[in-house]
């Protein structure tokens, strides 16, 4: 049973791409067949995280139009033979294509691939909902900072009013020391409020910028920590039972210690 | 204040202060009431109150939405004229 996952966040910049990136390739590196789809029409960056930029020929519009046959523009990857990017257009703009499109198009993808996984433009508006049309489960992506889980917060009713469930939720970009002091909602903060099902929790890390800047995802890093975390997101999708890490267990005694100073008494805590 | 009170003093927790904002926040977005539909909102009680009850001054009616520990509620307020 093939199944299709759109990655989606309401705010830009949180960590879509990176997540669609790094998802798709451990769900290849599991020995899935996968199909990775840029839905950010115009606005293109799947190919360049992947490091594929290079090799487009044909695009999602392309496929749309009928000036070629999906596998046409299908995209292999560097690194796996059954992975596979449908590049978005460039040059094109949201409005090249309708939800109809997306969810036929879904559904062709569905009978070559286990997965395909569709990365949302941010927003609220047509791209979004051309991303979850074809959809049969969507993850949010979001950041411990108020803008982001406030957007969040938006997209996860508007999700469920397109009956598509309750979407499950990936904390990016969290900073343990700063959890710590007290300087920054912790997983559980974030997820009291939300009130969504936990699916990862990803560390802030360079190794993405450094692995991104080479047109690399960070998965096939070992030493990366958010690699490893993106790679047991990949295994809990697959349906594995892998146990979320605290990520404050982390850090070191000194900050422990720090940590407990700056905080205030447990009693005045919620 | 000396250099202790500064060390010693509990700082705010900006994580909490975070939490705190949010949630005040995104009760207005779930509930999706504007300040444009919360004036209309104000105005359409006043008129009914002021039906019953002459004494209700139209300017003084608070309507605020309150978060709760088990559910948020909206709460009107209608201040009356003292009279003799």
């Amino acid at each position: 049973m093939s199944r299709v996952i759109t990655i989606t966040s309401g705010k830009g910049g949180v960590g879509k791409t990176t997540s669609t990136a790094n998802l798709g390739t451990a769900l290849a590196m599991q020995g899935a067949k996968v199909a990775v789809v840029d839905a950010d029409i115009g606005l293109r960056n799947l190919d360049v995280v992947m490091g594929l930029e290079n090799r487009i020929v044909y695009d999602l519009v392309d496929v749309v139009e009928g000036r070629c046959r999906l596998r046409q523009a299908l995209i292999k990857d560097k690194h796996f033979s059954d992975l596979f990017l449908l590049p978005a257009a460039q040059t094109r703009d949201k409005d090249a294509v309708g939800p109809e499109d997306m969810i036929a198009l879904a559904n062709q993808l569905r009978t070559e691939f286990d997965y395909v996984i569709i990365d949302s433009p941010a927003g609220i508006e047509g791209g979004f909902r051309n991303a979850i049309a074809g959809a049969d489960e969507v993850l949010i992506i979001t950041t411990p900072e108020v803008s982001a889980v406030r957007d969040a917060d938006r997209i996860i009713g508007l999700v469920e009013a397109a009956g598509k469930g309750s979407p499950q939720l990936i904390i990016n970009r969290i900073k343990p020391r700063m959890v710590n002091r007290g300087d920054m909602m912790s997983t559980d903060d974030v997820l009291q409020i939300l009130a969504i099902d936990l699916i990862g929790a990803i560390p802030d890390d360079e190794t993405i910028v450094t692995s991104t800047n080479r047109g690399e995802v960070a998965v096939l890093d070992r030493t990366s920590r958010a690699g490893r975390a993106f790679s047991d997101v990949a295994r809990r999708i697959a349906g594995e039972q892998v146990p979320m890490p605290t990520l404050e267990d982390e850090q070191g005694v000194f900050d422990k210690l720090f940590g407990m100073l700056a905080r205030r008494p447990r009693g005045s805590e919620r | 204040m000396g250099v202790l009170d500064g060390l010693f003093r509990r700082r705010e927790r900006s994580s909490d202060i975070a939490r705190e904002r949010l949630l005040t926040v995104l009760v207005h977005d779930r509930v999706k009431l504007t300040p444009e539909l919360l004036e209309q909102l104000k105005a359409e009680l006043s008129a009914v109150i002021a039906r019953y009850v002459p004494t209700v001054d139209p300017d003084t009616i608070e309507v605020t939405l309150f978060r709760g520990e088990l559910i948020d509620h909206l709460k009107a307020e209608f201040p009356l004229r003292r009279q003799r």
